[in-house]
């Protein structure tokens, strides 16, 4: 089956959620995996669809062009075969919390050290928090650390950004257990 | 020895809250044989709960002790529980946990750290325990379903608790 990456952007009002899945529900669409949330003051949807009837997007787009007319951007990508399936990734799951005064290249900088040592982001979140006099930067990463790395290594990359960027980093494994 | 099917979700006997035991008799014996014969034929479970075997008696099974993580740390090995109650929690952690009654799913959920738990045991008689890490976590998780709660009614954010306390002030 064609699966599909249907991205919504827009100002936060209520019904955004509805409008579009009511689209989806008219189509036939099922949703596979979404993700949902508010940035800023914009509601922000990313869908991973798919339909048995539909095999291109041009076949259901003109309905989503709808939406732009309520002031929401939409964006769909054709996934290539088994772009909806995620990779096995193999490992133990890692938090690490990064917090301090706003600077530019927090995110690069954490993210570098994780990407040159080909670590997996799974998840990350960055929230501006406190008032303009004393802004601090608040963000989360949740990675897949292969076997071989420990808490304790990752804990050792840190150290020098810790100083550099005089920010507050904290690693934690994350336990995850099949009960 | 009788492995019993582990039912998944939507099985409606999952969501039901379970009778405690009144009568330590011969079926509540078979029903923990059957708990640890499951538990040991599903593989790497640590953890059984009667309703997910389809018996809704509050007795659940818990064995940390040959997994991975469990055989690290401190553990009873193999506890039979009947009518357990958690009658003390301390400290919280986040754990992520997944359920073979609800596969291919898993969600962070918040546990005690460490928990005191009485029960009967498999001869009947009175238990008071203390327990910490993993068993601790397996214990909390197995007795939420004598209650009907699966993980996902347990399942927190971290993004959502940042949010939470900025609205407080």
């Amino acid at each position: 089956m064609q699966y599909f990456a249907l991205t919504i952007i827009g100002r936060d009002r209520p019904g955004i959620v509805s409008q579009v899945t009511e689209i989806l529900y008219r189509d036939g669409f099922n949703i596979a995996d979404s993700s949902c949330s508010i940035l800023g003051g914009q509601f922000s949807m990313i869908l991973i669809i798919s339909n048995p009837k539909i095999t291109s997007k041009e076949q259901f787009a003109d309905d989503f062009a709808k939406l732009e007319e309520s002031n929401l951007s939409v964006f769909i990508r054709t996934l290539k075969p088994g772009g909806e399936e995620r990779p096995e990734l193999e490992g133990h799951l890692c938090m690490i919390s990064v917090y301090g005064a706003d600077k530019p290249g927090i995110v690069y900088q954490v993210a570098k050290e994780l990407g040159d040592r080909q670590i997996n982001i799974t998840d990350l979140n960055t929230k501006l928090i406190g008032d303009e006099k004393r802004p601090v930067y608040v963000m989360m990463i949740e990675a897949i650390l292969p076997d071989e790395v420990e808490i304790e290594t990752v804990e050792s990359w840190m150290v020098e950004l810790k100083q550099k960027l005089q920010v507050d980093i904290s690693v934690r494994s994350l336990l995850a257990v099949e009960l | 020895m009788a492995v019993k099917e582990v039912l998944v979700y939507p099985d409606p006997r999952l969501k039901e809250m379970c009778a405690p035991v009144d009568d330590f008799d011969d079926s509540v014996r078979q029903l923990l044989q059957d708990l640890v014969d499951t538990m040991i034929d599903a593989g790497h479970s640590v953890g059984v709960a009667a309703p997910q075997i389809g018996d809704l008696r509050r007795a659940v099974v818990v064995d940390v002790s040959k997994s991975k993580l469990g055989k690290k740390q401190v553990n009873h090995g193999l506890m039979q529980m009947v009518n357990p109650k958690i009658i003390e929690t301390e400290g919280s952690q986040v754990v992520r946990e997944g359920c073979m009654s609800v596969p291919d799913y898993t969600g962070n959920v918040t546990r005690a750290e460490k928990i005191v738990v009485q029960y009967l045991d498999e001869n009947g008689d009175f238990k008071v325990v203390p327990s910490e890490g993993f068993e601790a976590i397996a214990i909390q998780h197995e007795l939420d379903h004598l209650d009907g709660h699966l993980f996902l009614d347990r399942v927190s954010s971290l993004k959502t608790d940042l949010f939470r306390r900025k609205q407080k002030k």
